[in-house]
C-alpha cells in the first residue's frame, strides 16, 4: 500500500468535490506534501542533502517549498476575501456599483444543496476509473503509483477546471494540472535539469499569484468570487 | 555572452521600469530604447552558432532571427505609440518581460520542455497586462475584461500542459523507438494539435481571441497576437522539424484533419466576422480567419505552403500592428458618449481610417499589399493538394472581404455627422440637451499618424517587393526535413 499515492488521491478528490476553500486549500497543501513524500520513495530521485540525519533530494525540497508557497498564496487570498479593495481611490459611480454588487452577492449566498455536488461526484468517479485504468493501458512513467498519481492529478485538475464554481477553484485546478506535468517530467527525465525545475517552480508561483490577483480584482468588482456572477449578462 | 544579454537585458530593464512605472513618459522612452538596443544586439548573435548554458542548448536559426528582429521593431513601435495611447500601469515591464520570454523561447527551440514552460509563462504574464489599469485610474477592471483574462489564462495553461505532455511522450517514444501498447504517434500528434490549436486560436478553441480583442487594451491584444501567437507558430515549425519523423510518419489522416481544421478556422472566422456589429470583435474574427489560413499553409507540408504560411505570419506582425494602432486612434474620445455609434470615422480620423482599411485589405491578401504574395502561395499549395480546399479558402476570403466591407460601410464611410447636426432645427419638445454633444474636433496625434503612415508604406513596399523576406524564408525552408514536396 502506497500511502503517499493514497494521500494524493484523497486530497485531489477533496479539491474536486468540495466548494469551501477551508477544505480545498489545505488539501492542496497536503497534496504537495504527499507528492514530496512519494518522490523521496522513488529510485529516480537520488538524495543529495542531509537534514538532521535524514537524506533528501534537492529536487524534493524545491518542490515542497514551491507547493507550500503556492498553497500559502491561495490561503492568504481566500482569507482576505472579506477585505475592502481600494475603495478609497474609486469615484462615486464605481462605489455605487460596488454597493450594488455587494447587495447582489449577499442575495446569492445559497444554502447547502446536494445537487451542486452531483456533477463533481460523477466527474470524480470518471477520473478514478480512468486514472486506475490508464496506467495499465498506457504506462508512461514507472512505477505504477507514479503513473497513477500523474494521471490522477491531470484528470482531477481538468475536471476541477470544468466544474469550478469560483476563481479560486479554477486556480486549484490549474495548479493540479501543472503539478501533474511536474511529476511526469521528474519521473520521465533521465536527469532532472536545473532550468526546467526552476521554471516549473516559478510557473507554479506565478500562476498562484496571477489567480490571487484576478481573485482580488474580481472580489473588488463583484464582492464575490463566484463565476456565475462574472458571466451574468 | 550575447545570448545571455539578449535574454537578460530586457529583464533588468523590466525591473527598472517597474520601479519607475509612474514616470510614464520616461519609462516608455526607456522601453523603446531597450527594444531598439535588443535589435542591435541581435545582429551580434551568431546565426546557427550553438552555445551551452546550464545544460541547455541555445541556438539562433535564421528564421528565429528574422522574426525576433520583427518582434523587437514592433515592440519599439508599440512602446512609442503608448506615449499617446491609454495603457496599463504595468504595460512596459510586462511588455519587456514578454520580449525576454520570446527571445528565450526562440533561442531554446531545441529544448521542448523548457519551451512549453516558457510559452505558459508568457501567457500568464500577458494575462496581467490584460487586466492592468492606467496609473491612478479611478475605475474598476471591467467584468468582461476579467472574464476574457480568466478564459485566456485557463486555456493557455491547459495548452501548455497538453504540449508538455506531448513532448514527454515524444521523448519516451524516441528512447524506446517503438510504440508500447498503442499508437503513440497519433496521440502525440493529437496533443500537439490541441495544444497549438488553443494557442493559435484555431476552431473550436478560437473564442479567447475575439474576447481579448474586444475587452483588452488594443496594444496588449496586438502584443499577444503578434509576439506570443507567432512565437507559438515558430515553436510548432520547430516541433515538426525535430519530431516530424516520429509524429508525421504514417499519419496522413491526422494531417488531413489538421488541414481541414485550418480551412474550417478560416471559413468560420470570416463568417463570424461578417455577423459582428462590434468593430473590435469583427477584427478579432478576421485575425482568426488569417490564423486558419496560416495553419492550412503549414499543414500542407509543402515548401510552397510553408513559405506562404511563414510569410503570412511575418506579414501579420505589421498588419495586426497597423490594424490595432488604427483602431486605437479611431476609438479616441471625441466628445460623444462611447455607446453612440460613429459612422464617419474615415472623415473624422482620415489617417487612422485609411490605416484600418489598408490593414484589413492586407490581412485578407488583396493586392498590392503585403498579404497578397503570402496568400497567393497558400492558394497555390491548396491548388496542388486538391480543388475543395482552394474553393473553401477563396470562399472564406470573399466572406472576410464582405465582413470588412460591412465594417467599412457601417463605421467608416458614412457621411460627416458634424455638419448635419449643426443645421437641423430643434423639433417640438426637444431641447439642446437632447442632442448629441458637439464633437471635440482635435486633429489626429501627429506622431501616431506618422507611425500609421510608415506601417501603410511598409505593407505596400513588402507587397510590391516581397523577394528579400521571401528569400530568407525560402532559404530556411530548404533545411526543413518534414517538407514533403
Amino acid at each position: 500500500m502506497n500511502i503517499p499515492a493514497i494521500g494524493i488521491g484523497l486530497t485531489c478528490a477533496i479539491i474536486l468535490l468540495m466548494r469551501d476553500w477551508r477544505f480545498t486549500v489545505p488539501a492542496l497543501l497536503i497534496n504537495y506534501l504527499c507528492l514530496g513524500w512519494m518522490l523521496t520513495q522513488q529510485q529516480f530521485i537520488a538524495p543529495d542533502l542531509s537534514f538532521g540525519g535524514a537524506q533528501v533530494s534537492t529536487t524534493v525540497v524545491v518542490k515542497l517549498i514551491t507547493g507550500l508557497a503556492a498553497a500559502l498564496i491561495l490561503a492568504i487570498t481566500a482569507i482576505t476575501f472579506s477585505r475592502e479593495y481600494n475603495t478609497e481611490d474609486l469615484d462615486e459611480f464605481s462605489l455605487a456599483e460596488l454597493r450594488r454588487a455587494a447587495r447582489r452577492a449577499q442575495r446569492t449566498i445559497e444554502p447547502f444543496r446536494m445537487s451542486d455536488y452531483v456533477v463533481p461526484f460523477w466527474s470524480l468517479v470518471l477520473a478514478a476509473a480512468a486514472a486506475l485504468l490508464l496506467p495499465r493501458l498506457y504506462p508512461v512513467a514507472q512505477p505504477y503509483a507514479v503513473d497513477f498519481a500523474w494521471y490522477w492529478l491531470a484528470l482531477t485538475g481538468l475536471f476541477t477546471l470544468v466544474t469550478a464554481n469560483d476563481v479560486l477553484k479554477v486556480g486549484l485546478g490549474l495548479l493540479l494540472c501543472v503539478e501533474s506535468v511536474d511529476l511526469v517530467y521528474t519521473a520521465v527525465a533521465g536527469r532532472v535539469q536545473v532550468f526546467p525545475l526552476a521554471l516549473l517552480s516559478l510557473l507554479t508561483l506565478v500562476l498562484a499569484l496571477a489567480v490571487a490577483y484576478i481573485s482580488g480584482l474580481l472580489y473588488g468588482r463583484l464582492k464575490t468570487l463566484d463565476l456565475a456572477e462574472l458571466y451574468r449578462r | 555572452m550575447a545570448y545571455l544579454l539578449l535574454i537578460l537585458f530586457p529583464v533588468a530593464m523590466a525591473a527598472c521600469t517597474f520601479l519607475l512605472r509612474t514616470q510614464t513618459r520616461f519609462v516608455l522612452l526607456a522601453a523603446t530604447a531597450t527594444a531598439l538596443a535588443e535589435l542591435a544586439l541581435l545582429t551580434a548573435v551568431p546565426v546557427d552558432g550553438p552555445a551551452r548554458l546550464l545544460g541547455l542548448t541555445l541556438v539562433l536559426d535564421p528564421l528565429s532571427r528574422l522574426f525576433l528582429a520583427a518582434f523587437f521593431v514592433i515592440a519599439a513601435v508599440a512602446f512609442a505609440a503608448a506615449l499617446k495611447l491609454p495603457h496599463g500601469e504595468n504595460f512596459v515591464p510586462i511588455g519587456l518581460l514578454l520580449l525576454t520570454f520570446t527571445a528565450a523561447t526562440l533561442l531554446l527551440l531545441q529544448e521542448p520542455f523548457v519551451v512549453a514552460l516558457l510559452l505558459i509563462s508568457a501567457a500568464v504574464l500577458a494575462v496581467l497586462a490584460v487586466i492592468d489599469l492606467p496609473t491612478g485610474s479611478p475605475l474598476l477592471v471591467g467584468r468582461s475584461t476579467l472574464a476574457a483574462a480568466l478564459k485566456y489564462l485557463v486555456l493557455m495553461v491547459v495548452s501548455g500542459v497538453v504540449l508538455y505532455l506531448a513532448f514527454v511522450l515524444v521523448s519516451i517514444y524516441e528512447d524506446t523507438g517503438t510504440a508500447q501498447a498503442f499508437s503513440a504517434t497519433r496521440l502525440i500528434l493529437a496533443l500537439i494539435a490541441v495544444g497549438f490549436g488553443l494557442r493559435l486560436a484555431m476552431v473550436p478553441f478560437h473564442s479567447w481571441l475575439p474576447d481579448l480583442a474586444e475587452h483588452a487594451a488594443p496594444m496588449v491584444t496586438m502584443l499577444i497576437i503578434t509576439v506570443i501567437n507567432i512565437t507559438s507558430l515558430l515553436v510548432l515549425v520547430s516541433t515538426l522539424q525535430y519530431f516530424g519523423p516520429i509524429i508525421l510518419f504514417d499519419n496522413d489522416l491526422a494531417i488531413a484533419t489538421m488541414q481541414a481544421l485550418g480551412v474550417a478556422t478560416a471559413l468560420l472566422g470570416a463568417v463570424l466576422a461578417l455577423g459582428q456589429d462590434n468593430l473590435r470583435r469583427a477584427l478579432g474574427y478576421l485575425v482568426v480567419y488569417d490564423a486558419g489560413m496560416v495553419l492550412y499553409g503549414l499543414t500542407t507540408l509543402t515548401s510552397v505552403g510553408l513559405a506562404g504560411a511563414l510569410f503570412e505570419a511575418f506579414n501579420q506582425i505589421a498588419v495586426v500592428m497597423l490594424l490595432f494602432l488604427s483602431l486605437s486612434l479611431l476609438e479616441q474620445p471625441d466628445g460623444r458618449p462611447s455607446n453612440v455609434p460613429r459612422r464617419d470615422l474615415l472623415r473624422r480620423w482620415p489617417v487612422a481610417g485609411v490605416g484600418f482599411l489598408v490593414g484589413g485589405l492586407a490581412l485578407l491578401g488583396l493586392p498590392p499589399f503585403n498579404g497578397f504574395a503570402s496568400k497567393l502561395l497558400i492558394y497555390q499549395a491548396a491548388a496542388q493538394s486538391g480543388g475543395p480546399a482552394l474553393v473553401l479558402l477563396l470562399l472564406s476570403t470573399v466572406v472576410a472581404l464582405l465582413a470588412l466591407g460591412r465594417v467599412a460601410y457601417e463605421r467608416l464611410l458614412g457621411p460627416s455627422e458634424d455638419a448635419a447636426s449643426d443645421q437641423s432645427p430643434l423639433l417640438l419638445g426637444e431641447t439642446d440637451l437632447d442632442r448629441l454633444a458637439p464633437r471635440a474636433l482635435t486633429p489626429e496625434p501627429r506622431g501616431l499618424a506618422v507611425i500609421v503612415c510608415a506601417l501603410i508604406a511598409l505593407c505596400l513596399v513588402v507587397g510590391l517587393y516581397p523577394q528579400p523576406v521571401l528569400a530568407t524564408i525560402n532559404d530556411v525552408i530548404q533545411g526543413l526535413t518534414f517538407i514533403r514536396a
